[in-house]
């Protein structure tokens, strides 16, 4: 049978040929249904340690050296032509400016801080995720495969640096499942200037069926595309309208006993669940004034805090795979009044996340990751004159995680005195998605889908648990 | 096998030639060596398991050698080979035991010697294989596909299912051929047809439509991984539908199949090629290609062949090419270095590979305008040139202030100007190929930048060889080669998928993967049975169509039968047609028709139909969606603008794919996001109305029921029951409660909202 077929059936008319024969018609099967319509090819290897993931992607890849990479030999070396033995084997973005004008190493202007137990350092710039120091794990030294944004959105997102395989939310609600009854499985969170660079492909369920696709949420206006009734027809009218489309579908499911019409029956229900849940669920009027001050959410608005709050409620409410993008990370051209705004922007809301989770007994079920596509270069790069940034880095790049099954406080990994390659071993993203992977009781090496002849994987044929970062 | 017979020959004569070889050596060969390769060496390196593309079966395998080079070279004490066998280098072989000093002796001795060997040993081996897929098509000998279906249902004990009522069958095949329902008239003129014949004729109709060509064209679409923008980052707009509009012409006119693969692999390459041919080769050129600032050009090169390879033996081969391009195939008879002789074939295309040429982005182009606009066109991009180069210069000279330079804002502006002034010619992505051949190579591990040992365009081993090639083969030798009546694979694969059309899957389920972990085919005779047609009937597609929507086993009722559901769980027999989810684009085909709104011009730009608020808000490069006016705002789906970013939601929630790679088989989800469209959107609020309309004004002299019967045979095209009339009339009466103006036309559009989200609506029974 085909894979996909065969999943499908899994899930739905197989479990309706063994419980409920043909008569299905008859039975009340529109709940029964819901709840094994989100039933999944039941991939828990082993004992989970988080229920839910919130993934706050930070797009365009923020600079590791002015915010936890703390590296006072590049401040001493500021200036100096960067020397060949640190480029060499190495490939960049724009190398090609290379040859006009050899790179300068480039010195942090901020000032850094020690925080928490371990002396985890944190910039001038975070401020409030310093104070959540011994909640996180940090990890140096992160290395990636592709030092362009799209390209390296993907991999992170899907194993893969082109388009068409599975992104991460979808293997693993394709692999466990949701506990949310109500609000789809994976659900994806945007805030920033602009989309991340691949749009949809990063949130696409590749080969894996489009159930499994991230479903985005707007922070403002209709949560969910088509989310509200039309015009006109209120809740009363609504409700009468799914009834009369049920019954109707009963009448056919009783003439062609195909299980398929009972799916139909059961998905809209639930597209009638979701049109209350959704409205509930990004209205803050439940939400203390503490805590919405907390975040720094501004009820109505569309901002990177609102959706760190949203975050708390999806997950509240059993969402499996929560992912948020911040866009506007690409400091090329200046990292001083552009970073700080994206700081200003990111820093609160992410400590609140933290914070608020714990206080509610939900973190040590949840597991947050804080990480961008890649980091930024050692040497400072020149667009235009009078003005530093940084340029794509894939090799040694930073990012934290809190939550359930790790351990809490401690720095992971390491990097050279200038930040240019990982001392401590390598790490990269297959690693880092394995562990996730672990985290929520899945096995990244067993769980796999055929597709054109091959099981995929999405850590393809690599992958291996962060030791260290697991309690 | 005469080729096979010919090429042992000649192996044989150079052998001889090479070096003389005394009864001694031979002897030394067979007696010493033979058994030394055979227990050590072959068992991971023959020609039907290549590790390293090596094989060390025969002495050409040995001499031309696997991924890294050639491994024994005639008296080179330091080959590849010895150095393997000593562990020198890295190299370790066999893996895990060394050779014993004398063994090792014996082979440096062999290598000294000239490498001599026995007659058999020294040609290379062919490629075998028994599996099915491989084999040469064999017509059965039966009357047609029912009597092949209704053999194996006897065998079961099981009878076929009784033809579907006419109503249900007009709009079967209507869906199926044409991708639009029947109207109310069609229907009924169908059903009180009693003549003989009147099927047939219904059929032909619909071949001959030229709404026929759009229906399969959508499916071909899927295979070229079709999309109206490039891909990744920056994902803008690109010129490709004029290759859209010639797929929908050639299946019109009926091209024969191998004519339409020819001309959409090397239509450029044909003798005075028309423009339609050239335009045809865009078929390769739907591949994503990515314009983010600071990458390699020659990464997404790269990908770009390569997934032309993957693709190409997905829709013709129905084989998992893209497992080779790491290494060798797991399971198929494919080797790594096969896998990059099919890459040849296609690494000539002069796209960009460097930074230099990223101003050429997407080339090649063909321009389908008058030579003026040409002219203009490129008298254009002069222009823009020279700007942006004038502006290089001025900024090189001055400092630091040089942003406020009076020249500089001057020659700014001109750019900006320049820029709205690009001259309006359509173009459309086509193959070409660069004037000096590319270095083709293995890629190690699948990476472009580890260059293994080079390679020439050619065929896997385990097919038949090319025809009469060009000394170098090229695109159009390979695209004869698909199409060769001795290729097995290209028939039985392509009635396969049409197969899969017509049932919702195919005689062998796995569409795109034939080879030895494909499933096996339900009904191999039917399948070749079509294949063989298919061929000897000169590779015409539309009698194809015709041969199965006649079949009595296309025509059966699809109503689920629990006695054939006992044997037979997943209908893989047949005993009855398969209840099938439409596709995206005919859901939305489907209401145009139910309300009269379809505009049926066929081709040209896509078009933009209203898209719900913030549904393309998730790219990088936010593009602007200017609904269209008047007849486009309602042209088929598969007209519409594809984003390959943001792809419309109407299509993209209903399993349309999204063009990162070919599609052989789309997926019918069912999932609460397809509800909230139909319930909700406003386009289908509007087509509820409008429906809703004409059954108030056509039905001005009717009463509740008969308004009811007209709404609904225009939304399922059958008469409404008496149980679900009397359901739908208890909600127009709540509906109507619930207006408080009493507004009919708001009554009847709820109805009507019923009717557009009914399972039978979006299914074809």
């Amino acid at each position: 049978m085909h894979p996909e077929e065969k999943h499908l059936l899994k899930k739905t008319r197989r479990h309706l040929f063994r419980d409920c024969g043909f008569g299905v018609g008859k039975a009340a099967l529109a709940s029964l249904m819901a709840d094994k319509l989100l039933a999944q090819v039941n991939a828990r290897h082993h004992a989970p340690k988080v229920d839910s993931v919130i993934f706050l992607f930070m797009a365009g890849a923020p600079t590791q050296l002015e915010l936890f990479d703390y590296k006072p030999e590049l401040v001493k070396w500021d200036g100096n032509v960067t020397p060949e033995s640190f480029l060499k084997g190495k490939r960049f973005a724009f190398m090609d400016t290379f040859s006009k004008e050899p790179p300068k190493l480039l010195g942090t202007r901020r000032t850094f801080k020690q925080a928490g137990s371990n002396g985890m350092w944190f910039s001038d710039l975070v401020p409030h995720l310093s104070t959540v120091a011994d909640d996180i794990a940090m990890i140096h030294g992160v290395s990636t495969e592709n030092f362009n944004h799209g390209p390296a959105k993907l991999f992170a997102n899907t194993g893969s640096v082109r388009t068409g395989r599975p992104s991460i939310g979808s293997w693993v609600t394709y692999g466990i499942g949701s506990e949310s009854k109500d609000l789809p499985g994976y659900v994806v969170l945007q805030s920033g200037p602009r989309g991340p660079r691949g749009g949809a492909a990063l949130w696409g369920s590749g080969f894996l069926p489009s159930s499994y696709q991230g479903v985005p949420f707007r922070s403002a206006g209709d949560p969910i595309l088509d989310l509200s009734s039309p015009k006109g027809v209120d809740a009363e009218q609504q409700r009468r309208t799914i009834e009369a489309i049920r019954d109707l579908n009963k009448m056919e499911l009783d003439e062609t006993g195909d299980t398929e019409i009972a799916a139909r029956i059961s998905q809209y229900e639930m597209a009638y669940r979701m049109q209350t849940s959704g409205p509930e669920l990004i209205d803050f009027k439940s939400e203390s004034k503490e805590t919405i001050e907390m975040y720094g959410a501004e009820p109505g608005k569309a901002s990177y805090a609102n959706n760190c709050l949203l975050a708390r409620r999806l997950v509240e409410r059993g969402v499996r795979f929560v992912q948020l993008y911040h866009a506007d990370w690409d400091h090329h051209d200046d990292i001083t009044k552009p970073l700080d705004r994206v700081c200003g922007e990111v820093d609160r809301p992410t400590a609140a996340l933290i914070k608020d989770l714990k206080q509610r007994g939900l973190l040590e079920r949840t597991l947050v990751i804080w990480s961008g596509e890649f980091g930024r270069t050692p040497m400072g790069e020149v667009r235009e004159k009078g003005k530093i940034g940084r340029n794509h880095h894939i090799d040694a790049f930073s990012l934290f995680m809190a939550g359930g099954g790790i351990k809490a406080g401690t720095v992971i990994g390491g990097t050279d005195e200038f930040g240019f390659s990982p001392t401590q071993g390598k790490i990269d993203v297959y690693d880092v998605q394995a562990t996730l992977l672990h985290l929520l009781g899945i096995d990244h090496l067993k769980l796999t889908f055929r597709f054109q002849g091959r099981d995929f994987r999405l850590t393809d044929v690599h992958g291996h648990l962060i030791k260290p970062l697991l309690a | 096998m005469m080729f096979g017979n010919m090429r042992l020959a000649i192996s044989v004569l150079t052998a001889l030639a090479a070096f003389a070889q005394t009864p001694a050596d031979i002897e030394f060969f067979d007696k010493e060596v033979r058994p030394l390769l055979r227990t050590n060496c072959q068992g991971c390196h023959s020609v039907n398991g290549l590790n390293s593309g090596l094989a060390v079966d025969s002495l050409d395998a040995l001499k031309k050698g696997g991924n890294r080079g050639p491994a024994a070279v005639v008296g080179d004490n330091n080959s590849l080979f010895l150095q393997a066998i000593r562990h020198e280098n890295g190299l370790k072989m066999p893996p895990g035991k060394k050779l014993a000093p004398e063994q090792i002796a014996t082979l440096e001795q062999w290598v000294k010697r000239g490498l001599p060997s026995t007659p058999e040993f020294a040609a290379a081996k062919r490629r075998k294989s028994t599996h099915w897929a491989f084999q040469p098509v064999r017509r059965p000998q039966a009357s047609g596909i029912d009597e092949l279906i209704q053999a194996k249902l006897k065998e079961k004990n099981l009878a076929p299912s009784p033809e579907a009522d006419r109503a249900t069958l007009i709009r079967r095949v209507s869906l199926d051929l044409v991708g639009l329902p029947p109207t109310p008239a069609e229907v009924s003129a169908f059903v009180n047809d009693k003549s003989a014949g009147a099927y047939e004729r219904l059929v032909d109709r619909l071949l001959a439509s030229p709404h026929f060509g759009e229906r399969q064209a959508r499916h071909w679409l899927d295979l070229a991984r079709y999309a109206d923008s490039d891909g990744y980052t920056i994902d803008a707009p690109r010129d490709i539908f004029p290759y859209r509009d010639w797929v929908i012409s050639a299946i019109n006119r009926d091209m024969p199949f191998d004519r339409f693969t020819i001309e959409q692999f090397a239509g450029d390459l044909l003798p005075n090629p028309t423009t339609d041919q050239i335009i045809a080769t865009g078929f390769h050129r739907n591949t994503p290609s990515n314009y983010e600032g600071g990458i390699d050009f020659e990464q997404y090169r790269v990908e770009a062949v390569a997934d032309r390879v993957q693709t190409t033996g997905a829709v013709w081969l129905g084989l998992t090419l893209g497992c080779a391009r790491c290494h060798d195939h797991k399971y198929d008879p494919i080797s790594q270095r096969e896998f990059y002789q099919l890459f040849a074939f296609m690494n000539n295309t002069d796209e960009i590979d460097k930074e230099a040429d990223r101003k050429y982005f997407n080339r090649p182009f063909l321009e389908l305008g008058t030579p003026e606009q040409i002219a203009a066109l490129a008298k254009w991009d002069d222009d823009v040139q020279d700007v942006e180069l004038r502006i290089r210069k001025l900024q090189d000279m001055l400092d630091q202030e040089g942003d406020k330079d009076p020249r500089l804002i001057a020659l700014r502006k001109e750019l900006v100007d320049l820029r709205k002034r690009k001259p309006q010619v359509q173009r459309s992505l086509v193959m070409r190929d660069r004037p000096a051949p590319r270095d083709h190579y293995i890629h190690l591990g699948g990476d472009f930048t580890r260059k293994g040992s080079a390679v020439q365009p050619g065929v896997p081993a385990v097919f038949p060889p090319l025809k009469n090639p060009n000394p170098v083969p090229n695109r159009l030798d390979f695209a004869k080669w698909l199409v060769d009546t001795d290729n097995p694979l290209t028939a039985r694969v392509t009635m396969n998928r049409l197969w899969q059309q017509y049932f919702g899957k195919g005689i062998v389920e796995t569409e795109n993967d034939v080879g030895l972990v494909g499933d096996r085919p339900t009904h191999p005779e039917v399948l070749d049975l079509l294949a063989s047609e298919f061929m000897s009937g000169g590779w015409k597609v539309k009698r194809m169509h015709k041969m199965i929507v006649m079949s009595a086993t296309y025509r059966q009722a699809s109503t689920n039968r629990p006695d054939a559901a006992a044997i037979d769980p997943y209908n893989k027999l047949l005993a009855r047609q398969n209840r099938l989810r439409l596709d995206a684009e005919i859901i939305r085909d489907s209401a145009l028709v139910a309300t009269g709104l379809l505009a049926r011009k066929i081709g040209g730009p896509s078009v933009y139909p209203p898209i719900p608020k913030g549904a393309n808000d998730v790219t990088q490069v936010k593009r602007e969606w200017k609904v269209s006016e008047g007849e486009d705002r309602y042209r088929r789906a598969m007209y519409t603008f594809f984003q390959r970013s943001a792809g419309h939601p109407g299509l993209i929630t209903f399993d349309a794919p999204d063009g990162a790679v070919t599609c052989t088989r789309r997926v019918r989800s069912n999932t609460p996001l397809q509800a909230l469209i139909l319930l909700n959107d406003d386009a289908y609020f509007e087509f509820a109305e409008v429906l809703a309309k004409q059954v108030l004004e056509g039905g001005a002299a009717l009463d509740d029921n008969g308004k009811l019967r007209l709404a609904w045979s225009r939304a399922v095209q059958r008469d409404i029951k008496p149980a679900e009339s009397q359901r739908l009339l208890s909600f127009l009466a709540s509906q109507r409660d619930a207006q408080k103006e009493k507004s009919e036309l708001a009554a009847w559009t709820a109805v009507s909202r019923v009717l557009f989200n009914l399972d039978e609506f979006m299914t074809r029974e």
